[in-house]
Order: structure tokens, then sequence, then C-alpha cells
């Protein structure tokens, strides 16, 4: 078709309207569906990181710690039958730390063996790290999962292993290793201020003392 | 007993113990100089981000245009990061349309180019003239579009947005040159039948792509 | 030509990847396993056949002159409508190929067919076009895939044989250069043969 100014802007201008209507119905129409099935696999997710279901256990108690733009959720998971307590679903996005893409969102499940803490299980419920490499970490089996199931958070150092820490890091991804360890590190803080046991007295001291550090390394 | 020694929470770093107490969270700054060599060498967007890789297979093949090309890119790309940024901070977040991003941001660099194409037509013929034969290849260029959003990504301010894209796109140029290089030596070898073209191409890029794998790790990361 | 040639000219003839040179950045970029060379190839397949049916449609009715910027906002609402609808029905299909799905604006292959094949053919020979073609594509990004996952970490779809011990490079930047430039070398021989 010839072109004129007056058909170029009349077209383009009726094809922007059209598609920009179409984007905008659809996203009214499944804007429920997309919360409600991410509602559903962040729940699914709290029962799975404690090893159980939502047939045999419910969330007693649900605390929301604002951080910034960041939600850290903790979310009491107790068995159905004697209303004992399973242990602890954290929602905690890697806050100070960035993965290669993004932030990275896990859900980590402690439990409590006596006086001690044990990482349960860990579920990744967002990250945009490259497929086949820092994506690697929603494999189930990941050495970054491996090297902290079952073990006392409070015995972890949050770093990969060649700086230092307890993270196995994914092959050729310390960066968005990095993020994980930071993750799960929020994850435990959140944990432990759930609990009423989060000592931030210390906090704005240290915090000074160890940017002033950061800093130095940079130069 | 041993478990007694340990201090529970301890271990938990001075940043995220400030984060729960004051509510706000301070992410470590990048520096300017990270980002402009992180862009430039570590994370170049050729070879290591893999956008914008058929004009660099298309155009490289002698210095002098992919000079130009490379400097025609980094002109769009500052005016696009700026675009951008003001198109997602004052209309699309303030009207709770972020959903529209990638239509919005796509058809706005595609204006871009045009009104760029036209102004350097009407206003510098010899910029034009240098410029002018590049800039259609550009909306197609992947790079554009994809470090429009990446910007966003990374919530880089307005500034750190612009000097992210220029030094993206001083890398993009700096790959194209190295590479029209390489490839003006390559036109008067002998290469076999079966690599000529594109496949020799691929694998010369493929070995930069090694060259460049070791500035990981020079400077701390955006 | 008939309705089976246009399906099967993509797969060798008019092959996207290793052919027509089209969507390099996508093909390198996602092909670290073949699993999701094949999930970024029926994504791109998907958006293929209904940017190509649309435009198809609406060919008749855009100026030249505006017609890149017309098939660019076709292309970019199509991909947000299949992002949003995957999202909200088939989740479990989304969280494995979502990283992907934006990515498809991008490739150059999409507005490729649409100037090159369905601005001037009929809706129904567009989508055989963007069936054959996407079937092209998702041939050689699984064939990529499998190889750079053998080589770089020892695996086929996820089924590890050799952990450890392979190259990673395969797996980074440099290896889907090389992987596709051997490949190409490889089907410039065979094919014309």
């Amino acid at each position: 078709m010839k072109s004129s100014l007056k058909n170029m802007v009349l077209v383009l201008l009726l094809i922007s309207t059209i598609t920009a209507f179409l984007v905008a119905l659809v996203n009214d129409l499944t804007k429920e569906a997309i919360a409600e099935s991410i509602t559903k696999t962040k729940n699914e997710a709290k029962f799975a990181v404690l090893s159980t279901s939502a047939s045999e256990a419910y969330i007693a108690a649900d605390t929301t710690r604002v951080i910034g733009d960041f939600n850290i959720n903790v979310s009491t998971v107790a068995r159905s039958d004697d209303n004992t307590i399973i242990g602890y679903a954290v929602e905690a996005p890697s806050i100070t730390k960035n993965g290669y893409a993004d932030r990275i969102v896990l859900m980590v499940g402690f439990k409590e063996e006596g006086d001690a803490t044990v990482i349960n299980a860990v579920e990744v419920l967002s990250q945009k790290e490259t497929p086949g490499l820092g994506a690697n970490m929603t494999k189930e089996g990941n050495s970054l999962e491996r090297s902290i199931l079952g073990i006392n958070p409070a015995e972890l150092t949050f770093a990969v292993t060649k700086e230092g820490g307890s993270f196995d890091a994914l092959t050729g991804s310390t960066i968005s290793s990095r993020a994980y360890a930071n993750a799960v590190e929020t994850a435990y803080a959140g944990y432990l201020w759930a609990t009423g046991r989060l000592n931030t007295e210390a906090a704005v001291e240290t915090a000074t003392g160890s940017t002033v550090q950061s800093d130095s390394n940079l130069l | 007993m041993k478990m007694m020694n340990i201090l529970i929470g301890e271990n938990i770093s001075a940043e995220v113990l400030d984060g729960f107490a004051t509510g706000s969270v301070t992410v470590q700054a990048i520096t300017l100089v990270a980002i402009v060599i992180g862009a430039i060498f570590v994370n170049n967007v050729v070879l290591s981000q893999f956008l914008g890789i058929c004009p660099f297979l298309g155009v490289s093949s002698k210095v002098e245009t992919s000079l130009g090309m490379g400097m025609a890119v980094t002109f769009v790309m500052a005016l696009s990061a700026v675009v951008t940024w003001c198109l997602q901070n004052y209309v699309l977040v303030p009207l709770g349309i972020e959903y529209m991003q990638t239509i919005a941001f796509i058809l706005v660099i595609a204006a871009l180019v045009q009104m760029v194409e036209i102004v350097l037509k009407k206003v510098s013929p010899a910029l034009y003239q240098a410029l002018g034969i590049f800039l259609p290849l550009i909306t197609t260029n992947c790079a554009v579009l994809g470090l429009a959003i990446l910007m966003i990504q990374k919530d880089f301010d307005l500034l750190t947005g612009v000097i992210y894209q220029v030094s993206t796109a001083l890398g993009f140029a700096l790959a194209l040159v190295i590479f029209a290089g390489i490839r003006e030596r390559l036109e008067v070898e002998d290469v076999p039948m079966a690599l000529r073209g594109v496949p020799i191409a691929l694998i010369t890029a493929g070995l930069l792509a090694m060259a460049f794998m070791g500035f990981a790790n020079v400077v701390p990361l955006p | 030509m008939s309705k089976l040639q246009i399906i099967t000219k993509g797969i060798i003839k008019e092959n996207p990847t290793f052919s027509l040179v089209l969507g390099m950045c996508p093909t390198i970029g996602v092909t670290s396993s073949a699993i999701n060379g094949m999930g970024m190839g029926v994504a791109t397949m998907a958006v293929l056949i209904m940017s190509n049916m649309a435009i198809a449609m609406i060919k008749n009715v855009v100026p030249d002159k505006v017609r890149i910027p017309a098939f660019i906002v076709v292309i970019a609402s199509f991909v947000t409508i299949i992002e949003m609808l995957m999202q909200a029905y088939v989740p479990a299909l989304y969280a494995s190929l979502g990283v992907f799905i934006p990515l498809i604006v991008v490739n150059c292959i999409i507005l490729g067919r649409a100037e090159a094949f369905a601005s001037k053919n009929s809706v129904w020979d567009s989508a055989l076009d963007g069936v054959g073609i996407g079937l092209g594509f998702t041939l050689s990004l699984t064939v990529i895939g499998a190889v750079r996952e053998v080589l770089g970490s020892g695996a086929i779809f996820g089924y590890t044989f050799a952990e450890g011990v392979m190259p990673l490079l395969f797996i980074l930047a440099p290896g889907g250069f090389l992987v596709l430039g051997y490949l190409m070398v490889m089907f410039n021989k065979i094919a014309k043969r």
C-alpha cells in the first residue's frame, strides 16, 4: 500500500490502540490467575521445604518483615493432628547481593531438633540466572543445596567456598552462588527475627566498620 | 558441649542485620569505574551476553565501517537510555502498566532511530553520510532493546544508566573493530571452502570470546 | 510451491540457523543444554505462527514506510500475551520456559519471516511457513544444545554420564560460538553436496 502521512499515522495509531487494548485485556483476564498460581506455588513450597504437605499440616502463624522493597515472610508450620510445630518456612530474597541477572528468592525450611536448628530443604522461588549455569540452582541435589542441607545455620559461613564460606558454588556461576548464599543468610536472619532471637543491637556499629573495609577492597 | 560455643546468629553479616534493624537496606554501591570496565570488557555485550550478534557478523568485515557502526550504536544507545528510563519511571510505573514495557520500549526505540535519521539528514549531512547507512540496521539490533530492559532490571539511576549503556555500546564497538581487523586478514588467507563466510567468523568470535574471558574477576560486577 | 514444501523447506533448505543465519543471539544464548534449546525453539515457533498469521491478515492495510514499526508492535504484543497466558494457565511450563519468552521479541527470525514471507503470502501459507521455520529452528537449537551439553557438562537431556570431567568451556560463551561454527561447517558440507 502507498504511504501518505495521513494513512501512516492512522494505521500506526490504529494498530497500537488495538494491540494495547488486547494486551490490557489479557492482562486483566490473567492477573488473578497469575497471582493465584504464584500464591499456590508459594504455599506448596512452604510445606515442601519442611517435608510435609497441606493434607497433614497447616500454617499456624505468618509474619512478614519489610526491608526496603523486600518482604521476608516467615510461616510457622504445625502438624494438623497434634498442633506441634514442625518448623519454619522462610521466604527470603538475596537482599544485599544481586544474582547475575536479578535477585534470587528462596524458600528455606528450618527445623528445630532439640536446641539446634537445621536447614531441612531449600526451594528456589524465583531466579533469572543463565540457563545451564546459574539456573542450575533450581535442579534437585545441586552443589549449593547439598552443601547446606541438614546443617545448623549457626555453623555456616555465608559465602562460597573459594572465599572461605560454606557454600559449594555452582560450576562457572560464582555470582549466582553468592546471591544464593545471601538469600539463605537473609532467611536465617528472618527465622531468628520471627522467633525473637535476632540481636540487631550490635548491627549499626559493626555495619559502618565493614562498609569502610569493603570500600578499600575496591581501590 | 560443642553446641554451646556457637552464638546464635553470630555469622549473619552486619549489612543484613542492619536491614532488619532499620527496615531499609543499602546495597553496596558499585563504582562507576566498575560499571564502565565491566560493561566494556568483562560482560562484553557481544562476546559474553550474546546480544547484537547479527550486526556483529553482518557488518564487521572492514575496520572503517565497523567503527561507523559502533559510533552509530553508541549514539542511539545513549539516547535510548535517557528515553526508556524516563518512559519507565515517569509513565509506565506511575500508571501501573509495567507489563507494557516490551511494547513501549521497542516502539520508542524504532521511533527514535527514525527520528535520528531524519534530524541527522537535515542538520548534519556529513555525519549522516558517515552514520546514515547503519541507522536502519539498529532498530533490529537486539542489543538496544536488551540493554534498555537490563538497565531497568538493575535499578540504575538515570546518570548511571546512561553511563552503563554508553560503555556497553563502546564494548560493542570494540568487539566489532577487533573482529573486523581479524576478518580483513582472513580475507587474504586460504580458508577451506566449507569454512568460508559465517562459520569461520563464528569460530573467530569463539576464540575472541575466550580471550575476553581473561577479563573475568578484574572488577566486581554490577 | 506445495503446502508440504512450505513446511519442509524450513528444515534444510531454508534452515533459519544454519542456512539463513537468523536469530543468532538466542541460538548462542540459550543452548547450554538440549532441553533449553528445545524449549526456546517451541516458544519461538508458537510466536512465529501467530505473528505470521496476524501479519498476513493486516499486510494490505499497512503503508510501506511504517511496515517495520507496525510489525514490531504486533510481534511484541503477541510475545507479551503469550507470556501472560502461559504464566496464568500453564505455570509449570512457564517456570521452565519463562526466561526465554521476553527474548523472543529481539529474535530477528520473527521479523525476518514477517518481512520475507508473511507480508507477501496468504494467512494459511504464512501459518505453514511458521510451522516449518519453527521446526527447523527447534531442531537446530536442540542439536546445538545437545552437543554443548555433552561436551560441556557430560550429560544429555539432563541425564549425566560423566560428571566434572568435561571442559566447562562449551557451556560458556566461547563454546557457543565454536560449536555453532563447526556445526555450520558440517551442515554446509552435507547440505551442499
